[in-house]
C-alpha cells in the first residue's frame, strides 16, 4: 500500500486501508467507514438497513435515545447510509463532529464519536436473528410507501424511468432502494444478513479529514476496527459491462403534470485512460455544464425552449445524460439541438473563451472541494473507488493540460441509447400510463 | 490589521472576526477576512421580496402584479456588453440569485479574481438593463420555471395553505407569481420597482474568504446604487383568524399529504425580539415533532405518522407561520392527533434546553467551516440590523416557561388551517 493516496496519508490498520488528512484550517472532523459490495438483488435489504440501525442500539434502544446522544456530542452527526454507486452498493458510516478543542472541556469528540459509530453498526437492537418484528415491519412499510411516492416528484421519476428503460438488465438499472416487490417480500432477517454481509465481505475503507491529531485518530480507529467482526473482503468487479451500440429507443409516458420532463441517455465507450475521462468531463461542461454551456445559451437563452437544461456524465457507467423541463412540443427540438451541439463540439467548433470558461468551472469546483472536510473525504473515497491516485492539485494540472483537440475527440464512439419523455396526461390519476413506444 | 473605517467584532467562543462598516449611500457591509480557505463568497441582499406589492411612489400608492421581485431578479442578470454568467464563468466562479418573501439575494463564490467578481456582482444589481424585447423573452423562461414548480406537490399545497392562513397579505401568492400575473409585467413596472427598492439603505453586503476588507469597502463605496431607504410599504395587516375550513387540493399522488398551518396573530417589529421568538418556536416544534422527540416516536410507534412528518417555522416583520406536513393513508387521524398534541401543555424534560444549547453551539462552531454559511448569515443579520454573534446569547435567554407560553400563543384554535392533497 502506498504512503499517500489522492492527497491523503495512507496506512493499513487491521487490514483496512485508512486514508487520512489532518487539516487544521477546519474546526470539525469527518470520518467515514465504508464497505463496498456489488449492486445486486439484495438492494432492498441493504437500503433498509440504515433506517433500522437508527432505531437504536442495545445500550440506547429507540431513536430518541440515539439522537439525544448526538445532541450531547454538540450536534454531532453519527449516521449510517447506503448509497448506490453503480455497479456497487456502498455502506457508509459517517461521523461528522466539531473538534473537541473548540468546545468547553475539550471533550474527545473523535474517540466518542467512533465508539458510538461502532456501537451502531455492531450492536443494533436485535431480537434473535433479525431486527425486532414491530420495528422492522414499520420501517419496511415506510420504505414501500417511499418507493410508491417516487412518482410524485415528476423530475426524479423521469430520471428513474429513463435509467430503467435504457439500462434494463444491467446492475445500474437496479433501484438503490430495491424494487417495491422486493421490499414487500423482505423478512426481518434480511437486513440483518445484509449488515453481516457488508461487515464480513464488504471491501472496507476508512477516510478522515479535519482538525485531529494523527496518533489520537489512529488510536480511535484501531479501537473502532477492533470491535468489527472478522472480515474476508470479497473483491468487487469494478467497471460495468460494455453495451454494444443499438438503435435508439424513444419512449413517451404520461402522467398528470404541468411541464414535460425530457431525459436523453447517451453511452460512451469504456476506457482505462483517466485523462480521457477528464476530457469527456470538459466536453460535457461545454455542452451542458451550467450557464456558460451551449445548451443553456442555445436552448434556454436564445430559443426559450426550456427553463432548466443540463448535461451530466457518470464516470463509472459511461452514461451521458441530458435533462430538460419543457413543453412537450419542444422535446424533439431540444434533442435535435443537443445532437447538433454535440456534432459542433466534436468537430472542434468552439472558441478558446468557451473552452477556458468550461475549464475554469471545473478548476473552481476542485478548489472548492479542498475547502470542506466533506468535500475532501468524498474526493478521496471516489478516487479510491476509481483506482486513480491523483491529488486535487494534480487533477487541476491534468485539466489544464488538456488541449482542444483532445476534448473534441473525447466523445468519439458516443451513441444515443434512449430518449425518454414524461409528458402531460389529459386523464387525472393516470400515473405511469405508458402510451407510446417507438423503435429507432 | 486595523482600519478606523471598520468596527471589528469578535465572536465570544472562537475569537473569529467580522468587520462592520456602512458606506455613504447607507449600505451595511460585513466582511469576514480569513485565509483559512481558498474560496471567497460575497452576498448582496436587497430588502425586497414577493410580498412588497404596494409602496409609496411620487405621492401615490404603487401596486405591482405578483411576481415582480422575481422577474426583476431574472432581468438583472442581463447586460448590454456580455452575459453576466459568462463573465463569472470565465473566472471559475458560480453566480446565482434567489427571491423570497421579503428579500432578494445575489451571490457568487469562487477562488480567483474576487475583486472582479465583486465589481460585477455590484454592477449587475445597481442597474437594470431592460428593453421590451428582453423583458418579453424572459417571460417565456419564467413561465417554464413556474410550471416546473407547479409539478411539485409541496409547492402547490404550501401556497394553498397560505391562502387559507392569509386572506389579504401578499404572502399568500407564489413568490414567482403566476403565468397570468407575470403577463402584466413590463419595462416600466420593473424600472419602478428597481428604483424604489434597490437603494443603499435597503441593501446589505457581506463577504467571507481570503479578502481585504478595505478593498471590499472601496468597491461597496463606489457601488452605483441610489442612496436612501426603501419607500413606505403598503401591506395589509392580516392578523385575523385563519380560514379553518379544510381544503382538498386535487393532485395525483401515490399517498395523500396533509399540511397544517398555524398563523401568528401578533407581530414583533424588533428584529432581535423576533429572533428570540423564532428560536423559542423552533425549540417548541423540535420538542414536539423533532427526530429526537418522544412524542413523535410515540406517533411513529403507533403507526400514526412516518418519517415524512416535518415541522417548519417562518417569521418576518409582517407575517409568521408554522407548517406541519405528513404523508398518510389516514390523514384525518393524523390531523386530529397533531392538533391534540399542539393543544396540550408542554413540559420540557429538565435537560432539554441544555441539549438544545449543545446542539446549537456545535452548529455555531461548525458554521465557521463554511464561507458560504458565514457570508449568508452575516448578510441576513446585516439586513435585519442585528448585532453579529448574538445567537448563543439569545438562546440562553429562553426558558421552558417561554416555550410553553409560545405554544399557547401560537396554537390558538382559530389560527389553524388545513390542506389535504390527494388524487
Amino acid at each position: 500500500m502506498p504512503d499517500t493516496f489522492a492527497g491523503f496519508h495512507a496506512e493499513e490498520r487491521a487490514s483496512v486501508p485508512v486514508l487520512w488528512r489532518r487539516d487544521d484550517r477546519f474546526k470539525t472532523v469527518r470520518v467515514t467507514f465504508q464497505a463496498r459490495r456489488p449492486l445486486d438483488c439484495r438492494a432492498a435489504a441493504r437500503s433498509l438497513l440504515p433506517a433500522l440501525l437508527l432505531q437504536g442500539t442495545r445500550r440506547s434502544p429507540g431513536r430518541p435515545a440515539l439522537l439525544r446522544r448526538m445532541d450531547a456530542m454538540y450536534g454531532a452527526s453519527v449516521v449510517p447510509g447506503v448509497e448506490k454507486q453503480s455497479p456497487d452498493h456502498v455502506l457508509r458510516l459517517g461521523l461528522d463532529a466539531v473538534a473537541g478543542r473548540f468546545l468547553p472541556g475539550r471533550p474527545d469528540q473523535l474517540g466518542d464519536g467512533l465508539a458510538f459509530l461502532a456501537e451502531q453498526i455492531t450492536d443494533p437492537d436485535l431480537d434473535g436473528e433479525g431486527f425486532r418484528e414491530s420495528v422492522f415491519e414499520r420501517e419496511r412499510r415506510q420504505a414501500a410507501d417511499y418507493v410508491r411516492s417516487l412518482v410524485d416528484d415528476r423530475n426524479t421519476w423521469a430520471g428513474i424511468r429513463a435509467l430503467e428503460v435504457a439500462c434494463e438488465g444491467e446492475p445500474i438499472a437496479i433501484p438503490s432502494t430495491g424494487s417495491l416487490a422486493e421490499i414487500e417480500t423482505l423478512r426481518r432477517e434480511d437486513p440483518e444478513r445484509a449488515r453481516q454481509d457488508f461487515l464480513g465481505a464488504g471491501e472496507p475503507l476508512v477516510v478522515a479529514a479535519g482538525a485531529f491529531d494523527r496518533d489520537e485518530f489512529m488510536a480511535a480507529v484501531d479501537r473502532f476496527l477492533a470491535v468489527l467482526p472478522a472480515r474476508c473482503a470479497a473483491p468487487v468487479a469494478g467497471e460495468p459491462a460494455w453495451v454494444e451500440p443499438r438503435p435508439t429507443r424513444r419512449l413517451v409516458e404520461r402522467v398528470v403534470l404541468q411541464q414535460s420532463k425530457l431525459v436523453g441517455i447517451w453511452r460512451l465507450p469504456p476506457s482505462d485512460d483517466p485523462d480521457l475521462w477528464l476530457a469527456r468531463r470538459l466536453f460535457v461542461s461545454l455542452l451542458g455544464g451550467g450557464p456558460h454551456s451551449r445548451l443553456f445559451r442555445e436552448v434556454r437563452e436564445k430559443q426559450s425552449l426550456a427553463y432548466a437544461v443540463q448535461a451530466g456524465l457518470d464516470r463509472r457507467s459511461g452514461l451521458v445524460t441530458l435533462r430538460a423541463g419543457l413543453d412537450e412540443q419542444a422535446a424533439e427540438s431540444v434533442v435535435a439541438e443537443t445532437l447538433r451541439q454535440i456534432d459542433e463540439l466534436s468537430a472542434g467548433h468552439f472558441d478558446d473563451v468557451e473552452l477556458e470558461t468550461a475549464r475554469s468551472q471545473l478548476l473552481g469546483s476542485i478548489d472548492s472541494v479542498t475547502d470542506s472536510v466533506g468535500g475532501l473525504c468524498r474526493y478521496a473515497a471516489d478516487h479510491w473507488l476509481l483506482g486513480v491516485d491523483r491529488d486535487p492539485e494534480a487533477l487541476a494540472t491534468a485539466y489544464r493540460s488538456l488541449d482542444r483537440e483532445r476534448v473534441a475527440a473525447s466523445f468519439e464512439g458516443l451513441w444515443l441509447d434512449t430518449v425518454y419523455l414524461l409528458a402531460p396526461s389529459d386523464t387525472a390519476g393516470s400515473i405511469g400510463e405508458r402510451v407510446a413506444e417507438e423503435g429507432a | 490589521m486595523s482600519d478606523p473605517r471598520f468596527d471589528i467584532r469578535r465572536d465570544p467562543i472562537l475569537g473569529e472576526e467580522v468587520w462592520l462598516a456602512t458606506t455613504e449611500r447607507g449600505v451595511g457591509l460585513r466582511v469576514v477576512p480569513t485565509d483559512r480557505f481558498r474560496e471567497s463568497v460575497a452576498v448582496v441582499a436587497v430588502g425586497y421580496g414577493s410580498t412588497d406589492l404596494g409602496f409609496s411612489s411620487e405621492g401615490a400608492v404603487h401596486r405591482s402584479p405578483e411576481g415582480v421581485a422575481h422577474y426583476l431578479e431574472h432581468k438583472l442578470f442581463e447586460d448590454e456588453d456580455l452575459h453576466v454568467f459568462e463573465r463569472f464563468g470565465r473566472r471559475g466562479a458560480r453566480v446565482n440569485a434567489m427571491t423570497g418573501f421579503t428579500r432578494t439575494q445575489y451571490y457568487f463564490q469562487g477562488t480567483t479574481a474576487f475583486e472582479d467578481n465583486l465589481a460585477d456582482l455590484l454592477r449587475l444589481t445597481a442597474r437594470a438593463h431592460l428593453t421590451d424585447d428582453n423583458v418579453e423573452k424572459e417571460r417565456g423562461i419564467i413561465a417554464q420555471e413556474l410550471r416546473m414548480y407547479e409539478d411539485h406537490p409541496e409547492y402547490r399545497g404550501f401556497f394553498a395553505l397560505l391562502r387559507r392562513l392569509y386572506a389579504e397579505h401578499p404572502v399568500r401568492h407564489p413568490v414567482g407569481g403566476t403565468v397570468d400575473s407575470i403577463a402584466g409585467i413590463d419595462v416600466a413596472e420593473l424600472l419602478a420597482c428597481h428604483r424604489a427598492f434597490y437603494r443603499g439603505g435597503n441593501v446589505a453586503l457581506a463577504a467571507a474568504g481570503p479578502i481585504d476588507p478595505a478593498q471590499v469597502l472601496e468597491a461597496a463605496s463606489a457601488w452605483d446604487l441610489a442612496a436612501g431607504a426603501a419607500p413606505e410599504r403598503h401591506c395589509p395587516e392580516d392578523l385575523g383568524p385563519a380560514d379553518g375550513t379544510p381544503e382538498l387540493v386535487p393532485i395525483a399522488l401515490a399517498r395523500p399529504r396533509l399540511l397544517i398551518g398555524l398563523k401568528e396573530r401578533s407581530l414583533v417589529d424588533d428584529a432581535g425580539e423576533r429572533t428570540v421568538r423564532e428560536l423559542t418556536t423552533r425549540i417548541l416544534l423540535d420538542a414536539l415533532f423533532g427526530p429526537g422527540s418522544e412524542i413523535r416516536e410515540d406517533l411513529h410507534h403507533r403507526g400514526v405518522v412516518d418519517d415524512s412528518l416535518s415541522a417548519s417555522y417562518t417569521s418576518e416583520r409582517t407575517f409568521g407561520f408554522a407548517v406541519l406536513g405528513a404523508e398518510s393513508d389516514d390523514p384525518d387521524r393524523v390531523a386530529t392527533e397533531l392538533r391534540s398534541i399542539l393543544s396540550r401543555p408542554l413540559e420540557l424534560a429538565p435537560d432539554h434546553l441544555e441539549r438544545i444549547g449543545r446542539r446549537v453551539l456545535g452548529s455555531y462552531v461548525r458554521s465557521f467551516d463554511s464561507q458560504r454559511s458565514l457570508a449568508f448569515g452575516h448578510c441576513d443579520e446585516g439586513l435585519e440590523g442585528l448585532e453579529p454573534f448574538g445567537t448563543l446569547e439569545r438562546l440562553r435567554s429562553i426558558t421552558s416557561e417561554m416555550v410553553e407560553e409560545r405554544r399557547r400563543e401560537l396554537c390558538r384554535d382559530d389560527s389553524f388551517a388545513q390542506v389535504l392533497m390527494r388524487g
